[in-house]
């Protein structure tokens, strides 16, 4: 890909143009910087959590219903 | 050289972004004007994702919904009820409008960076599945619409490929939007068949004003007013708006025209679906049971009462409703699966470089299309297995969008102000609780046995 892009040549008036109108993070090499990592406290975490035993909860009666279906 | 600088750090520019900077320019000049043809233009060059995405919400399965409702229950409740989901929708809907345009990142890139790659890949994965089976009863209606037409199945599949590959052979975000713009226009096929039918407007205003006459309360209303509700919001409407936001190009300034373009689409969408109920409500006049009735069958059946052109009418909007939705549910699924993978991801990106997302896109509609190709596929399971991914996902989505558009850190002053909180808690509350009643009620289908019915 670094590859692809030093091969490919963009004019000066096509750089002017980018750098003109979009704006630094809108860049495709500015969004592959990570945005940093929540971390979650209080009832943010608690939802968090609810969530994924609610994803275990629902897999299960899925995984159930399936296999009593199957059978 | 491919590299620029500002304020003297290097800059390394791609095709992608020359190709965003273009339009860009567009919506600078139209901005940069005052005047009602100048707004008009702003308007016209910023509308795309919300439309697109409240009339691919009105896809094969939703219009066949409809047109069952309509049969069904004639007009009454439902009419002015579907006007309300799509409003909750566009309370939804903004709150990725606004993401995109602050963070210029996708709604799968988000929840993978901010809340880790467990809830990442997991919502890309579920979102891919889902999307699959959804793909797949959209090629079930496109092959049933044109079978009205006695187009052969196969024939009627590669029609579909064609249309939608034809979308992308531009590489052009701006092209691929401004076709299926094009093709979705024609959602609104179902005003004129719902005209042929001469409703009475008495009734229609009637239903609007008083939501009556009420349908009979049982089991398979519950279930059809859950349905309708959790269907309002389904987890690729959310990855898709946010991600065609940013591919688009769409910055803070250009939010207000972004809701403008939601509420737009979301008035489109209700008007295509209340016209669906019309046309099919003389059905219900006539004391037909369209219980089981597919696409095809309803055009059959309206034909003796709207005649051949306005029966071809409605089965060519059940294939533009397949098509338009093929077309932006696979693009979500290729936006998804780049975001996460952080692979590059955009319908400006030339074919050399962006090979693992056209591969993306076109492996899920290609594949989906086959399969409907198969005979005696079991679709009720199709169906079914729909409603228990989105149950899965919805949750998480609809949470991860809430707290999302609630962060200061990557939202700074865009954060959702107290009243909008309100709503959207409500809204997402009601939205989760039914989608999670009814596909429990479709995983275990004796939970509503209580309230009776058939």
């Amino acid at each position: 890909m670094v590859k692809k892009e030093q091969e490919e040549m963009f004019s000066s008036a096509d750089q002017k143009l980018v750098l003109s109108s979009l704006e630094h993070d809108q860049l495709v090499r500015a969004k592959k910087q990570p945005i940093p990592r929540r971390h979650l406290k209080g009832p943010r975490l608690v939802l968090v959590w609810a969530l994924r035993i609610y994803l275990l909860f629902m897999m299960a009666v899925v995984v159930d219903q399936v296999w009593t279906a199957a059978h | 050289m491919n590299q620029g600088s500002r304020n003297g750090e290097v800059i390394v520019i791609t095709h992608e972004d020359v190709d965003r900077a273009h339009d860009r320019v567009r919506v600078s000049a139209a901005r940069a004007q005052r005047g009602f043809w100048s707004r008009t233009r702003l308007l016209w060059l910023l509308v795309g994702p919300g439309v697109l995405v409240m009339l691919g919400e009105n896809d094969g399965p939703s219009m066949l919904s409809y047109a069952a409702t309509g049969a069904k229950f004639g007009i009454g409740f439902f009419i002015p009820f579907v006007a309300l989901t799509f409003c909750m929708a566009i309370v939804v809907q903004e709150m990725t409008v606004r993401l995109g345009a602050a963070t210029h990142r996708g709604h799968a890139e988000l929840i993978f960076e901010r809340f880790g790659p467990f809830w990442g890949w997991f919502s890309m994965i579920d979102l891919g599945i889902g999307n699959f089976l959804t793909l797949i009863t959209e090629f079930i209606a496109i092959r049933a619409g044109l079978g009205f037409f006695g187009v052969p199945p196969w024939i009627a599949i590669l029609i579909a490929l064609v249309i939608l590959y034809g979308a992308l052979m531009s590489h052009r975000y701006w092209t691929w939007e401004r076709i299926t713009l094009a093709a979705a226009a024609f959602n609104l096929v179902f005003i004129p068949v719902a005209l042929m039918t001469h409703p009475s407007w008495h009734a229609v205003g009637h239903s609007v004003i008083t939501w009556h006459p009420l349908p009979g309360f049982n089991k398979d209303t519950l279930l059809i007013v859950l349905a309708d509700i959790g269907a309002t919001v389904t987890p690729w409407m959310l990855f898709f708006q946010q991600s065609a936001t940013v591919d688009k190009g769409m910055t803070t300034k250009d939010i207000r025209f972004g809701r403008i373009d939601t509420v737009l689409g979301a008035a489109l969408a209700t008007a295509a679906a209340v016209a669906t109920i019309l046309a099919t409500a003389p059905l219900f006049a006539h004391q037909m049971t369209a219980d089981n009735f597919q696409a095809a069958e309803f055009a059959q059946a309206l034909q003796p009462l709207i005649g051949r052109f306005g029966a071809s009418l409605f089965a060519l909007g059940m294939v533009e409703a397949g098509i338009v939705a093929s077309i932006t549910i696979s693009a979500s699924s290729a936006y998804a699966f780049g975001e996460v993978t952080h692979k590059p991801h955009s319908l400006n990106l030339p074919m050399g470089e962006g090979k693992s997302f056209y591969a993306v896109l076109t492996l899920c509609a290609v594949t989906a299309a086959a399969i409907v190709l198969i005979p005696g596929l079991p679709l009720v399971y199709v169906v079914l297995l729909v409603n228990v991914v989105a149950v899965l996902a919805m949750p998480p989505a609809l949470v991860f969008l809430f707290m999302l558009v609630n962060d200061k850190e990557i939202m700074g002053g865009l954060v959702s102000p107290l009243w909008a909180n309100i709503l959207a808690t409500t809204v997402v509350l009601i939205l989760t609780a039914a989608g999670v009643l009814f596909g429990t009620s479709i995983i275990a289908p004796g939970i509503f046995a209580v309230l009776g019915g058939k």
